[in-house]
């Protein structure tokens, strides 16, 4: 029999359940007589000549199949902001998520308040400095805003501003003041599922130092079982549920997003995430679920929120919290999709090897380069402006770089990103590179530095008061007597 | 030997007079010709210094440099065919020069782009009223081939009952949005970022509330 008390530690995992069965995806209950506008046919019919390509995509879409039509989706009205008149239709170029979710509710809403909605708002902070000062605007329309979303401006003359359209950035801010981009996994006109559940999708943006998703999956043995049998992965199906419709490798969406067994799919890509592996030191983070459907992420060390209180959203304005997720209760969800191929212990050990990895980064590496880069602006050692000391670019690689690709590659099991191209690169970088610029840097003050923050940690770095311990690994004591 | 009989009115200086009307009306029809076609030229248009404002863009369009080396001026595409559709269209353009005497200050590039819009409007009504006839002086329709792929096809498929100016907007001059999708706030807006103008200022401009502030530099 179960206590009160072990029952009510379950009432999250609940909720995140039924958050999840209420949010499923479903097919599109609208009913047909509301889309395949007659006059859309005359698009059509210029558009396979002017832009042959594109139509037949469409053609060959689902879209085509059911009866809808370009004027579908690019209806708009004269006063909506980006408005166009073309050819005597009145239509606007962008379609939003909010004209997708005319049919798509629950997947518009689900994917609305995610991580991939409020990519631009992820990086307000970074971008003045990364993109602006060490790049230029041009980087961050062409680069940052391809990916993140740019803030799509409407000229006064009725174009939209090249600097901000074309755009696919998952979280563009559209000129109706809707959040996101379908079509950046989606791809127009197309509207594949198949390309959508392709890891290709996932990996225009996750590849790189800052998101190295793509070559860890693919080192991995999940993408090495896709790539050998793709053709069995049955893309297409209309139902596409791990353990059922497919068991032969699970892809980004498959553990990020997909339905598997009793576990329902959803849009909010960031949900089964325990942990935040993007920061200089990670932690488990909570989700905040407000009354109107937003989210927020708060980190375990910092206080969470009640039910009913209200709160701050990651855009500065208050909400009323409805649910608080648990880590481990999004770690449960996560594992559920595991157990439709992995048994219990299987899947928990895994995720124990994971989890030690991520400690042993934050403490032995993460926790004291942050310490010594704080000690060293507080003490005026260096100056406020980011990356404008070598110090800088180093600590930004320790943990941006390496220290992330270290701790995705033990989250999506490549060993390859764990370690050589991960934990090996931070504990180079640490102690040949970083720590001697601290010397340098700090002068009189780095020995009480580097003692406090790493020498005295015995555990991690004890090693370093055995000098004398030798290793053949460089050679030392293999030079036998009499070679000279 | 017939003899006709001229009636006792026709005297000769009867005669004489028509011949100098008929003379008069000769010469005064060939000079409204000459009239028209004087006062079609982009020399003659850019007289006033608002029309040159209208005209930069135009110097950088196809109607202006085109492969072909056929240059469109001002007349002929705003200037109808025919000696009497060409003076009335004169005529009514007198009081684009009354504005210019009388009314705000076409020659300030702020105010000009300002009321671009609406001159804009009224043009594409001209073109649309007039089944875009000026256009059909060099464009035929059956005969467009255009250098993509099926530009011929939708020619004459698709813009079947279609006037040149329903589709074709924005060709020559600035762009302006269609008239529906118009939104005024927005070009204001647009046209203070342009001229570094304070937020507000380009409504109160249009009332005449404020003056324009001075500027003299050719834009677009």
């Amino acid at each position: 029999m179960k206590t009160v008390q072990e029952r009510l530690k379950l009432l999250p995992a609940a909720c995140l359940l039924m958050i999840c069965g209420q949010l499923q995806a479903a097919e599109v209950e609208l009913d047909p007589s509301d889309w395949g506008i007659e006059e859309g046919k005359e698009c059509v019919k210029c558009h396979t000549k002017t832009s042959a390509g594109l139509a037949e995509q469409w053609r060959q879409s689902r879209h085509a199949e059911v009866g809808m039509n370009c004027l579908d989706c690019h209806q708009a009205d004269a006063s909506d902001v980006d408005a166009i008149q073309h050819e005597g239709f009145t239509i606007a170029t962008i379609v939003s998520p909010k004209d997708c979710g005319r049919c798509h509710v629950n997947e518009t809403e689900q994917n609305s308040s995610s991580v991939h909605a409020n990519a631009v708002s992820l990086i307000t902070d970074r971008m003045p400095v990364m993109a602006a000062n060490l790049g230029g605007k041009a980087i961050i329309d062409a680069g940052c805003a391809q990916c993140h979303g740019s803030e799509v401006k409407v000229k006064g003359d009725g174009t939209l501003d090249t600097a901000t359209w074309p755009n696919s950035g998952i979280g563009r801010i559209n000129p109706d003041g809707s959040k996101g981009s379908c079509s950046s996994c989606h791809g127009r006109h197309a509207f594949s599922k198949a390309q959508a559940r392709d890891p290709s999708s996932c990996m225009r943006c996750h590849s790189g130092p800052d998101s190295p998703d793509r070559a860890i999956y693919e080192a991995s043995k999940h993408g090495m079982a896709y790539f050998a049998h793709k053709e069995k992965m049955n893309l297409d199906s209309d139902s596409w549920i791990a353990g059922k419709d497919y068991v032969s490798a699970p892809t980004c969406v498959t553990c990020h997003m997909g339905a598997a067994g009793k576990l329902p799919t959803n849009h909010d890509v960031g949900m089964r995430n325990a942990w935040n592996l993007n920061t200089p030191v990670s932690e488990k983070q909570y989700l905040v679920i407000y009354e109107d459907g937003d989210k927020s992420e708060i980190p375990a060390s910092q206080p969470v929120p009640d039910r009913g209180t209200e709160h701050t959203k990651i855009d500065g304005s208050l909400g009323k919290v409805k649910v608080v997720v648990p880590p481990d209760r999004r770690r449960k969800a996560m594992r559920m999709v595991c157990l439709e191929c992995h048994g219990k212990n299987f899947a928990t050990s895994f995720m124990d090897q994971f989890d030690s990895v991520v400690d042993l980064y934050n403490e032995k590496f993460g926790k004291p380069a942050q310490s010594i880069m704080l000690d060293l602006y507080d003490k005026g050692l260096l100056t406020p402006a980011p990356f404008d000391e070598p110090i800088e670019f180093t600590y930004w690689e320790l943990w941006h770089d390496e220290g992330a690709r270290a701790r995705h590659g033990a989250a999506m099991a490549s060993p390859n990103h764990t370690w050589w191209e991960g934990i090996y690169l931070v504990s180079r970088n640490f102690y040949s590179k970083f720590l001697p610029q601290v010397r340098a840097v700090a002068g009189d003050e780095a020995d009480a530095l580097i003692s406090r923050y790493v020498t005295d940690v015995k555990e991690h770095h004890g090693w370093l008061d055995n000098p004398e311990k030798g290793n053949p690994i460089l050679g030392y004591g293999t030079r036998k007597s009499g070679d000279d | 030997m017939i003899k006709f009989a001229v009636p006792a009115i026709i005297t000769r200086r009867v005669v004489t007079a028509l011949v100098i009307a008929f003379g008069s009306g000769v010469v005064f029809m060939l000079m409204l010709i000459e009239f028209d076609h004087q006062t079609s030229t982009e020399e003659f248009c850019t007289t006033c210094h608002s029309m040159e404002l209208t005209a930069s863009p135009y110097r950088e369009s196809s109607h202006y440099l085109p492969t072909s080396g056929v240059r469109a001026s001002c007349g002929d595409c705003h200037v109808s065919e025919g000696v009497l559709s060409a003076t009335l269209d004169h005529v009514m353009g007198t009081k684009d020069l009354f504005k210019q005497l009388f009314g705000p200050d076409y020659d300030n590039p702020v105010v000009n782009n300002l009321h671009l819009p609406e001159a804009a409007f009224k043009a594409r009504q001209w073109f649309r009223e007039r089944d875009s006839a000026t256009c059909s002086r060099c464009h035929l329709q059956e005969a467009i081939v255009g250098s993509r792929a099926d530009t011929a096809k939708i020619h004459q498929e698709d813009a079947v009952g279609k006037s040149c100016i329903d589709c074709h907007i924005n060709l020559v001059h600035r762009k302006v949005p269609g008239k529906e999708t118009f939104k005024r706030d927005a070009w204001n807006r647009m046209i203070e970022e342009e001229f570094g103008l304070e937020p507000g200022m380009a409504d109160k401009i249009l009332k005449g509330e404020i003056e324009p502030p001075e500027i003299t530099a050719g834009v677009n």
